[in-house]
């Protein structure tokens, strides 16, 4: 019997403690994702840290949802990779463009206004390397290695407007097109559109505002009519495409909620100028010189003065927002935003580096109707909506997911990149997973989401 | 009477249990786990030192000593909510064990000792790929462990009423690994905490022999305050945030709960051949409101956290029965039902409570008088239960299981 006993008890120790659960099952509910194509700038492009680089895209928001596709008889996705990592970012100059790489978290030497270290470091973005503008140039105009067409005609700086502009990818264009445009006069949207997408996703327009608010002024807003007309007109060219495609659309987010415009002035409030009677008394005079009697200067603390997108002097007010560009050496140093010690004038800060409430007022006004389009839009057109807009609003005050907490907070928030505009791999897993919800929530599927933790977040040094 | 048994064997291991609310461990004698761990009520050996003090003088013989081990192997899954991922709890032995020690100086005093381990907790999540299992910011391993040392002394009025008291003295110990969602050039950051700690509680109870073959006995068992003043804590993260990481000491208060246990036995047939018994354990889990810890230099990054656990009481029900074959073997089946005290909003990994059902079965082999060999097979099974840890927003649904066979030796004489 003992015998018996022994048996039992070790097939029960071995094999009768098996505790399965079943796995997630996924379904398509009839959506066919054997041809995904996203269409979008920057944020769809996985453009992050100031640069376009080979991780980042392979982090893209499509990318990431095209993984997940996959479960449910998605098909390739091909992405326009670029063949470095540590990136191509670029700005215009006078007769050309000026390259940098991607930016990374380094700790800094904290120097004075000597330009003398201190002895204590800072973390800060900074380039990974010295810009080499011949090798970048070359990066940057390399065709992708792998050919296309191109699942993901995210391309940085589009607009909804450009969507459809001849020339674009050609060398007068947009290089981030030019690289992997099919021909130098075919648009973005005909790329997509020649594809014959199964399904699509459209994330357009930030750039409307955007590009607007990074130069911090409102005066280059895309107009409301001209959006809603391109805007429908890109929709509709999508679901033309042949095979009556379904697709998501998403909202655009209010731009005065990222990094880039909060980050400044939580560090440096508008009204840090402290002046004694000497000191209030002698710029109120210079100000009167230079033609500005309005601006007077107190005992105590006073406004930074900035000059408006018209021209005039202004002092700033409570609302207004410094732009993650601001050389703060130069008004700890040099007197930017009070006077120039050394020239004895008035120095006000450059209009490119604040976001007044006007401005933003007008920007939020437009997003808010750019919004409305896209809504309507995805009403009228039966798509599906994510509404990054209300999304990312929820991020001011923070998320969890798996412990990991995220905020639209620069650096500790742990959702963006160093730029402070675009999300870093484990912000966009977040938001690839939002539009997940939204398919799921619009056709009844049920597309598995992706794990947040398998994304990095920055690394820190 | 062998068709009998192993009868009885096969519908233990046949039916389905699960394993037990929160990291309170009741394998504190290979025989009561063969009865579905009734013990309240009886008073056959020293076990009952630890089961109910009150009923230790009314065990027969002069000395009585009693030692075993359980080995638990532990299976669990975790499904993530929403996401096609799966994860597993790696398989450790934990093996609590205990020895009780009881001495009759007189016919109605009995004083002795009982050693065991009567809270822990200990696991390790792993997935397919390897230890970056996706709950890792809330834990990735754990081992906690309580023994307990409890000097007892017990008295019989005639032999209907004893009351009995032990004083119990707690040693603690904690190792724990989370990852921290800061990562270097090397990945994830870490906090690994170890420390150890003591404390006093007291077993007190009462048993009633009403009448001929009836047994009632109730017993209380104090909740004692675990305080690990001054853990270890072991920061990995990357340089440039170590200066708000400073490996450092850590405060952590975990409560024992209290324990009121009423039980009920009934001996009958021919030489008592048969015992048939109930149990009703309320775990006072109330006391359990989060896990506290206390970071003695604080910066902006690290303080006191109070992670909510919110456990209720919950009220475990056992019911078992043995049988005497001959002088020579006695077996015995049981089981339980013992109620997750985390509710649906905090069920976490670090302790993946579920509803349990528990089925026991067991033997003693008697080779000679007063000496007994004891096994006992505890099979049991967490009830698949979905949850989120909602502090940390992280959903999914689990599923354990664990084989629990223990051995003893008992002797008295």
């Amino acid at each position: 019997m003992k015998k018996i006993l022994f048996i039992i008890l070790s097939l029960a120790l071995f094999t009768s403690c098996e505790r399965k659960i079943d796995e997630f099952k996924a379904s398509a509910n009839g959506l066919d994702f054997s041809k995904f194509v996203s269409v979008g700038n920057s944020l769809t492009a996985g453009y992050a840290d100031g640069a376009l680089y080979l991780s980042g895209q392979e982090n893209s928001i499509p990318n990431i949802m095209a993984k997940q596709f996959q479960t449910v008889g998605g098909g390739e996705f091909k992405q326009p990779l670029i063949g470095t990592e540590d990136g191509v970012g670029f700005q215009p100059i006078p007769g050309g463009i000026y390259c940098y790489t991607k930016r990374v978290l380094k700790l800094v030497p904290d120097k004075d206004c000597a330009g003398n270290p201190v002895g204590t470091v800072s973390l800060k973005p900074d380039f990974v390397s010295t810009p080499d503008q011949a090798t970048l140039l070359g990066q940057l105009f390399t065709p992708p290695t792998v050919t296309g067409p191109y699942n993901n005609m995210g391309v940085p700086g589009a607009t909804v407007q450009t969507l459809f502009a001849p020339g674009y990818g050609s060398s007068q264009g947009n290089p981030y097109f030019t690289r992997f445009a099919s021909s130098p006069m075919a648009t973005i949207l005909h790329d997509a559109v020649v594809q014959q997408p199964s399904f699509f996703y459209l994330w357009i327009g930030n750039n409307d505002v955007l590009a607007s608010a990074l130069a911090g002024t409102d005066a280059l807003l895309t107009p409301l009519p001209v959006f809603t007309q391109f805007y429908n007109m890109a929709v509709d060219s999508l679901l033309a495409s042949g095979k009556s495609p379904k697709g998501i659309i998403a909202t655009i987010p209010d731009v005065t909620a990222i990094p880039f415009f909060t980050t400044i002035s939580k560090q440096l409030p508008y009204n840090s100028v402290v002046l004694d009677t000497t000191q209030a008394a002698g710029l109120t005079l210079l100000y009167g010189m230079y033609g500005h009697p309005d601006i007077k200067w107190h005992v105590g603390q006073n406004p930074f003065v900035y000059i408006r997108t018209d021209g005039t002097w202004a002092q700033m007010q409570a609302g207004d927002l410094f732009l993650l560009t601001l050389p703060t050496d130069s008004i700890k140093c040099k007197g930017m935003g009070v006077g120039d010690a050394v020239a004895l004038k008035p120095y006000p800060i450059p209009g490119k580096y604040v976001l007044d409430k006007s401005e933003q007022y007008n920007i939020q006004e437009r997003v808010a109707q750019f919004n409305a389009v896209i809504s309507q839009t995805a009403a009228n057109k039966n798509l599906a909506l994510a509404d990054m807009n209300g999304y990312l609003k929820q991020f001011a005050s923070g998320m969890v997911f798996d412990g990991i907490k995220m905020s639209t907070t620069f650096v500790t928030g742990g959702m963006f990149s160093t730029d402070g505009v675009h999300l870093n791999p484990r912000g966009n897993c977040v938001a690839a997973n939002f539009f997940i919800q939204a398919i799921n929530e619009k056709y009844k599927s049920n597309i598995p989401q992706a794990n947040v933790t398998n994304y990095p977040g920055l690394v820190f040094p | 009477m062998r068709r009998i048994t192993v009868l009885l064997l096969f519908v233990c291991l046949a039916a389905t249990t699960s394993f037990g609310g929160g990291y309170q461990v009741s394998l504190h004698g290979v025989r009561n786990i063969g009865m579905g761990l009734i013990g309240t009520s009886l008073s056959y050996d020293a076990t009952t030192l630890f089961n109910n003090p009150g009923g230790a003088a009314f065990v027969n013989e002069k000395w009585s000593f009693s030692a075993g081990v359980s080995l638990i192997f532990a299976r669990g899954t975790f499904q993530a909510k929403d996401v096609n991922y799966q994860a597993n709890l790696k398989h450790e032995l934990n093996t609590p064990f205990y020895f009780y020690a009881a001495f009759k100086p007189t016919k109605n005093l009995s004083v002795g000792i009982a050693v065991n381990a009567p809270y822990g907790n200990r696991l390790t999540w792993k997935d397919d790929v390897g230890e970056n299992w996706k709950g890792r910011y809330l834990i990735k391993d754990i081992s906690f462990k309580a023994i307990t040392y409890q000097p007892t002394i017990s008295y019989k009025f005639k032999d209907i009423f004893g009351i009995g008291v032990g004083l119990v003295y707690a040693t603690g110990t904690v190792d724990m690994n989370k990852s921290i969602p800061l990562q270097g050039a090397t990945g994830d950051g870490n906090l690994h905490v170890k420390g150890s700690t003591s404390n006093f509680g007291f077993n007190a109870g009462i048993m009633i022999h009403p009448d001929k073959g009836w047994s009632i006995g109730i017993d209380y068992r104090s909740k004692i305050e675990m305080s690990v003043k001054g853990a270890d804590a072991t920061f990995t993260v990357p340089q440039s945030l170590s200066t708000n990481f400073p490996n450092n000491k850590v405060d952590v208060m975990l409560p024992l709960p209290a324990n009121l246990d009423v039980g009920l036995s009934y001996e009958f047939g021919k030489n008592k051949q048969w015992l048939i018994g109930m149990n009703f354990c309320y775990v006072f889990w109330g006391t359990y409101d989060s896990l506290v810890f206390d970071f003695q230099t604080k910066t902006a990054a690290i303080g006191r956290t109070a992670t909510p656990a919110l456990y209720t009481s919950q009220l475990i029900e056992r019911i078992g029965a043995q049988y005497n074959i001959n002088k020579m073997i006695a077996v015995r089946v049981g089981g339980y039902y013992d109620p997750s005290p985390v509710s649906t909003s905090y069920l976490n990994p670090q302790t993946p409570s579920l509803n349990e059902i528990g089925l026991t079965c067991g033997f003693s082999v008697y080779p000679i008088k007063g000496f007994s060999i004891d096994a006992s097979f505890l099979y049991l099974m967490g009830a698949k239960r979905e949850g989120t840890y909602s502090p940390d927003n992280f959903a999914g649904t689990y599923r354990t299981g664990f084989s629990i066979p223990g051995i003893g030796l008992s002797y008295s004489f």
